[in-house]
């Protein structure tokens, strides 16, 4: 079986979320399958500037195959077009171009799975909202599975993405909030999909004292990893625990991660920069419990490697996946104002029973569900399913309107769409439509 | 393909958020939201707590109202320009143009022109032009009368108008008023609200007070239950009024209580058991108030002497050094219409212990005072 693993950018050294889930997952296919990632030069996602050769290379052992990016993107024609059809009505022809102005912009990419696709027996995209996943799916629909790495953000709302979420072979969910988005905006229950995640590579023996001894930190710790970013919570998250702070001194606040904005000077907080994976590590075992103030994730890494660690979790409960995931787990709580920091964090922090008990329940979860020998077998399941199903099963291409039924301003805005979306955690698994994998 | 749910026997998430909100809900007393609690803390209490400072903003909305801008009077009369008398309407005929004004000689001029008229006719014709003028004569004369027909009418538009413009004077000055009064009435309203909540929670302690000395009362009856046997002098139905003066604080308080209860047949029946002690209580209830001699009343018991005794009556109390109760007079014969003793508490104790708080006053009463006064009840 030869796959196909078409992402927007790939490289050892990148370590955004859908790069870095495509990567894990093409390095453990690999094990069961052959492998080929198709990808772009681009490694800035703001510019998707050519930085990388084009052409033919390998990747910790898989073969990558590199394409130009025919144009970098311009921000304010990108931020007027993201505008136009996020808050406006609009029309098809308004949604192209967005994906177009948001790139990667690779023709070669779409033209060689044009050509060679028969080559590969399936193809794997990774992120629904670029270019590449698009039109490469558009062009390899019999054979194509998405991994959506869906968020609640007003791109979900487009309507040229709901006919990819309704022709491609099978879903690959991160989370059963992001499958219960998809099912509502795109109506493709009938398309074969499953909750799957990603697994995640976490030393058996972490040392926490290395980390205090080296830090001289002391005391109870809340430690946050991640791109310290607005966008990510952390502002909130600065402000809350500065309040928290002042009423309850001793608590330390680590930050792991490179900062894009300015992190206030407070004696209990500790930001560290960016540290190597072992230091991250001794850090997260170090601490008592992980903070995951991001209202957008679709399902963080990150909290599953606290969990593989023992650790609990408290997480921003506005964001639908994170909450769902701390009730499905019982392994985190989560907090939806200040009053419910407060309360949560003094929770946890003050009540090692508690913590001890929420850290097991995250061990189990992660053993359960989230390590590669799991997570292969579900991606392997899902395409033993699709071998099975008899030719002429796949669902059959929507073409576009025409020359005038693309240009007609009938959209509602992405953002107003996303809006009337169900909210909140997705019911526990065996208590809705969403329970069971279809 | 495995679930994604766990079942923690000790932990759920779930309801651990439940109680977290719930003490969150008990600090702030209810679920408000930030935003919530941010308008509550800005508003002043004080407005509320003193009426004389709370004055409706209706009247300042009112006035900040943009008012209709005064009516002015309505004149036909142009400042400087008073246009004068109508000229007098000219008429016009087909004879008009030959007409002189010079008398006898007037006629031979117009016989003459009438003549010369053919010879007139030879350079224009002038009928058209009579026509036209006799025609102009009807309209303007037809004008007039349209004229003098609009200014009646607008002579009396103008008399509506500054009748309606009068009218419009005296309501604004009326709405002033009004204003004022709704402002009045909002403060009084206030201020009522205010002191009927004063008078509620005065009426809830005057009422807390008396559940809480009705249940003293009770207490200390019983307390004096269980501790004094039976008089023997009281069980056989006789008076002793050295033990009712030692009784006195305790018999003030049942009198008083009794008497804010209405005096049914059936109370009267629970208080006497024996139907002599009833018709003695009947009879004295025009004169004084005898008790039920034979009995033990039990605390709250409504057939107790509805008298109160007046305070003439507590300080003639006899003091225990009276003379010996089987020597007092039977209350059958103190109800004939001599002055009474005190009243005789209807409980025991104290016949036998004095209490301390009554000691003192029988010392205070000189012991020959068999004779008291009638208290305003009484009479």
């Amino acid at each position: 079986m030869k796959l196909a693993v078409v992402v927007q950018r790939y490289g050892a050294d990148l370590n955004g979320g859908a790069e870095l889930h495509s990567r894990y997952v093409a390095e453990h296919l690999a094990r069961h399958a052959e492998v080929e990632v198709l990808t772009t030069c681009a490694t800035d996602y703001i510019t998707w500037r050519n930085e990388l050769k084009p052409g033919f290379e390998q990747v910790n052992g898989i073969p990558v195959r590199r394409f130009p990016v025919s144009r970098e993107r311009d921000a304010d024609d990108f931020g007027r077009r993201s505008t136009q059809v996020f808050e406006e009505p609009h029309s098809i022809a308004a949604e192209l171009a967005w994906l177009r102005s948001e790139g990667p912009t690779s023709p070669s990419l779409i033209h060689h799975l044009r050509r060679h696709g028969d080559t590969y027996d399936y193809c794997i995209f990774f992120s629904y909202r670029y270019y590449h996943a698009y039109h490469g799916i558009r062009v390899a629909r019999r054979r194509a599975l998405l991994v959506p790495t869906a968020e609640r953000d007003p791109a979900l709302g487009l309507r040229i993405f709901g006919e990819n979420f309704r022709g491609v072979r099978a879903l690959m969910y991160n989370s059963y909030e992001e499958r219960a988005l998809i099912n509502a905006v795109s109506n493709n229950e009938t398309v074969p999909g499953v909750v799957v995640g990603v697994g995640s590579e976490v030393p058996a023996r972490p040392e926490p004292q290395r980390f205090r001894q080296a830090t001289g930190i002391e005391g109870p710790v809340l430690i946050y990893v991640g791109r310290i970013d607005e966008n990510k919570g952390c502002r909130e998250l600065f402000d809350y625990f500065e309040r928290y702070a002042s009423r309850s001194p001793g608590l330390t606040l680590v930050l792991i991660g490179n900062p894009v904005m300015p992190v206030p000077t407070h004696p209990g907080i500790r930001p560290l920069g960016y540290v190597t994976d072992r230091e991250k590590f001794d850090a997260m075992a170090a601490a008592d419990l992980l903070i995951m103030p991001s209202p957008y994730e679709s399902l963080s890494m990150v909290t599953l490697e606290a969990w593989a660690l023992g650790r609990p979790v408290l997480a921003n409960g506005r964001c639908d996946v994170l909450c769902g995931q701390c009730i499905r787990s019982n392994a985190g709580l989560y907090y939806k104002s200040y009053e419910e920091f407060a309360e949560t964090l003094h929770t946890i922090v003050s009540n090692s029973a508690l913590r001890a008990a929420l850290g097991v329940n995250g061990r189990a979860y992660f053993d359960t569900h989230y390590t590669w020998p799991v997570i292969e077998r579900k991606y392997l399941d899902m395409l033993d399913r699709l071998d099975r199903e008899a030719p002429g099963q796949e669902n059959r291409p929507e073409p576009l309107p025409g020359w005038l039924g693309r240009r007609r301003r009938d959209l509602l805005p992405g953002r107003q769409v996303v809006e009337r979306l169900p909210a909140g955690p997705a019911p526990s698994a065996g208590g809705s439509q969403y329970s069971s994998d279809s | 393909m495995a679930e994604f749910n766990i079942q923690a026997d000790s932990v759920d998430v779930t309801r651990i958020m439940e109680q977290i909100r719930q003490r969150i809900r008990e600090k702030r007393g209810t679920d408000y939201t930030e935003q919530q609690i941010r308008e509550l803390a800005t508003v002043k209490v004080e407005r509320f707590l003193d009426p004389r400072h709370v004055r409706s903003d209706l009247v300042e909305h009112y006035r900040q109202l943009e008012p209709p801008a005064a009516l002015e009077p309505i004149s036909n009369k142009r400042a400087g320009r008073a246009p004068g008398p109508a000229p007098e309407p000219v008429e016009f005929d087909s004879h008009t143009i030959y007409m002189s004004s010079r008398g006898p000689m007037g006629k031979l001029i117009r016989l003459i022109r009438k003549l010369l008229n053919p010879i007139l006719r030879l350079f224009f014709n002038p009928d058209p032009v009579v026509l036209a003028l006799a025609r102009q004569g009807e309209i303007n004369a037809w004008m007039l009368q349209i004229l003098q027909q609009e200014s009646d009418l607008a002579e009396r538009v103008t008399k509506q108008f500054e009748r309606a413009g009068a009218k419009f004077v005296a309501r604004e000055e009326l709405d002033a008023l009004n204003f004022e009064v709704l402002n009045n009435l909002v403060v009084e309203m206030t201020r009522l609200s205010l002191d009927m909540k004063n008078h509620r929670m005065l009426v809830e302690s005057v009422a807390g007070r008396l559940d809480f000395d009705e249940r003293r009362a009770r207490a200390l009856e019983s307390v004096v239950q269980r501790r004094s046997p039976v008089s023997p002098a009281v069980a056989d139905g006789e008076v002793d009024e050295s033990t009712s003066s030692t009784g006195s604080g305790r018999t003030r308080r049942r009198r008083r209580r009794s008497r804010r209860r209405p005096q049914t047949a059936e109370t009267q029946g629970t208080g006497t058991d024996n139907a002599e002690a009833a018709g003695t209580v009947t009879q004295s209830e025009a004169t004084e108030p005898v008790p039920s001699p034979g009995t033990a009343t039990p605390p709250g018991d409504t057939a107790a002497p509805a008298v109160e005794p007046s305070p003439a009556d507590l300080q003639q109390t006899p003091s225990p050094d009276a003379p010996d109760p089987d020597s007092a007079p039977a209350p059958a014969s103190v109800s004939a219409g001599e002055p009474a003793p005190a009243p005789v508490p209807s409980i025991q104790g104290p016949s036998d212990v004095p209490s301390p708080a009554a000691a003192p006053a029988t010392e205070r009463v000189p012991p020959a005072a068999p004779k008291r006064d009638v208290g305003p009840d009484e009479q």
